[in-house]
């Protein structure tokens, strides 16, 4: 049985962001951070365009700290910042409104939190070589407010209608069957715990090797759909058991401690009222127009 | 003996954008400066559009105090700044976003207290003041696989794979244009090697002469014995350092041509080679 949803009550808002700048702290500061084993490193890290890394791409082996595939965009003060962090939903439209690639469309595949609060964009590396710091990108946000029928306890979160639709899920015996790539246990969630489920990102923890290669996570790309097992991301992030989320990959692995791919959370709720596929192609690319 | 190639993980670092604005030549109140005999003067040279003096031309002997060959860029935004100096590598890719000479292509020769792009005269002369500069950074995370301790800084890959670096008796050979004793290592000193420069000191013009240090250009490649630059800049036995000569001669005590650290390591596993053509120009086959 296929699902249905409020999609035809859903409001569709323009919000606005500007492709941002990396920063780093002025002097005496030093510009080194420190991985798990407390060696300094300097690395790339959140915001600007980034040329070489797509989703699906691996989340892994780039030397970058949480780096964000494409384009990633932020408003100029802080509570336009957070409108545009809400509202932006997976999947949504983005079109340039300014600059050399004006026009262009692609489409949001991710959120960063904490520190960062941007939302991440594909657009196809051609058209992002005509892409400059400081273009304005307008999204046609929608999907605050999606709700499933008869699953009144799962809160959709930064879910475009258009994503959830391709995402393959099925009921049965009273269940969502969702395709999913990984299924992460709770424990190895890190930095995002305790903020807000409704932007941002939720990291999976990756210091610990032997752990990830026994949940096969190290094979992880950008985009990939998964599950995390006793965690419930209905208002804010945290454990629980039996419930459970679903998110997308959004931002790479890093060296800092608690600081491994980024999750933009899509769905969540208290009680276990679903059910996971293991499949490989579980990943927006496969699920949205996309061009590398 | 065969040559064994350089092998390095320039496919897993990232391309990243950082923007800069093309910067105004700027005084303190009342615009002069200290030379070393203590006599105030105003020289140009930093900031903004250098016409006349390129990458490749020579460090001493301008009218002017440290020289920013080419066109200067930096932002106001203070962590914006930051992000330029900690990202931009010499070598990368720079795209004009605005005004007059909105999409030429120019190449980054180095790093003062901003970024210094080389663009081709005929683009030069369309820059204006404000513009925007996007760099495409390329090269922060560069590590060569065979030398783990050997540390790398502010260099394209493009750049490293053109710089003629042999292996030699399992030591990494750089060719360089000249070799700088540590005792004359000056200013740039209190900052972390990650930013900015450090200047030779010059005031001592006889031995200058004498080493030959006068005949030094912009874009040289250097070396400096008994300098660590891992994380600081220092004085400390069988550590080398290679860098490059980015801005020009300086008439202050205590300054003088800046370099810029590319590479850092133990005396055992990096070496160089004296090759008067080790000049930026040369290797990334810079047009002027």
């Amino acid at each position: 049985m296929k699902i249905e949803t409020n999609e035809k009550l859903l409001v569709n808002v323009s919000v606005m962001g500007s492709v941002c700048q990396p920063n780093f702290q002025s002097l005496p500061a030093e510009p080194y951070r420190l991985d798990s084993d407390g060696n300094p490193f300097l690395l790339p890290s959140w915001g600007s365009i980034v040329h070489n890394v797509s989703v699906g791409d691996s989340a892994f082996g780039w030397e970058a700290d949480c780096i964000h595939p494409g384009v990633s965009i932020k408003y100029s003060n802080e509570a336009g910042n957070r409108g545009l962090n809400i509202l932006s939903c997976v999947g949504n439209e983005a079109m340039i409104m300014t600059g050399s690639a004006k026009n262009s469309i692609g489409f949001v595949s991710g959120k960063s939190g904490r520190f960062s609060e941007q939302v991440i964009i594909h657009f196809p590396k051609k058209i992002r070589e005509k892409i400059s710091i400081n273009d304005k990108i307008l999204i046609k946000s929608i999907g605050v407010g999606l709700k499933i029928k008869n699953f009144e306890t799962v809160f959709c979160k930064s879910l475009s209608p258009k994503l959830l639709k391709q995402m393959n899920i099925k009921i049965s015996n009273k269940k969502m069957m969702i395709p999913v790539t990984h299924v992460i246990p709770e424990y190895l969630i890190g930095a995002g715990s305790g903020l807000t489920s409704e932007s941002g990102s939720l990291h999976i923890q990756t210091t610990d090797n032997l752990e990830m290669r026994k949940y096969n996570l190290n094979n992880m790309k950008l985009g990939d759909i998964v599950y995390i097992e006793n965690y419930d991301s209905s208002y804010q992030h945290g454990f629980l058991r039996n419930a459970w989320a679903i998110g997308i990959i959004g931002q790479t692995n890093g060296p800092r401690a608690g600081y491994g791919p980024g999750i933009t959370i899509l769905m969540s709720s208290k009680t276990s009222n679903a059910k996971t596929k293991i499949d490989p192609k579980a990943n927006i690319v496969n699920y949205i127009k996309f061009v590398k | 003996m065969k040559q064994k190639s350089i092998k390095s993980n320039a496919k897993t670092l990232i391309k990243m954008v950082v923007a800069g604005y093309v910067s105004q030549p700027s005084f303190r109140s009342p615009g002069y400066i200290p030379d070393n005999d203590g006599k105030s003067v105003i020289y140009p040279g930093m900031f903004g559009v250098v016409n006349n003096v390129k990458v490749g031309d020579k460090a001493f002997g301008w009218a002017g105090d440290h020289i920013e060959p080419g066109v200067s860029i930096d932002s106001e935004h203070i962590n914006e700044h930051f992000a330029l100096h900690y990202m931009v590598c010499t070598g990368n890719k720079a795209i004009v976003r605005s005004g007059e000479a909105k999409g030429s292509i120019g190449i980054v020769t180095g790093e003062h207290a901003r970024n210094l792009v080389h663009f081709e005269q005929n683009t030069l002369d369309k820059i204006c003041v404000g513009d925007q500069i996007d760099i495409i950074t390329h090269g922060r995370g560069l590590k060569l696989l065979d030398f783990p301790d050997i540390e790398l800084k502010k260099i394209d890959p493009n750049l490293l794979k053109s710089m003629n670096l042999k292996i030699v008796d399992k030591k990494l050979i750089v060719d360089v244009a000249m070799e700088l004793p540590i005792r004359i290592m000056g200013s740039g000193a209190e900052l972390n090697s990650e930013y900015v420069d450090q200047d030779l000191m010059s005031g001592d013009r006889s031995l200058m002469k004498k080493l030959k240090i006068d005949q030094m250009r912009l874009g040289d490649l250097i070396v400096i014995n008994h300098a660590d630059h891992r994380w600081g800049r220092s004085f400390k036995k069988d550590y080398i350092s290679i860098a490059i000569c980015i801005h020009g001669d300086s008439v202050m005590t205590g300054h003088g041509p800046g370099i810029m650290t590319i590479m850092t390591g133990k005396r055992k596993n990096l070496g160089w080679k004296i090759n008067k053509k080790a000049n930026i120009k040369n290797i990334l086959k810079v047009k002027i």
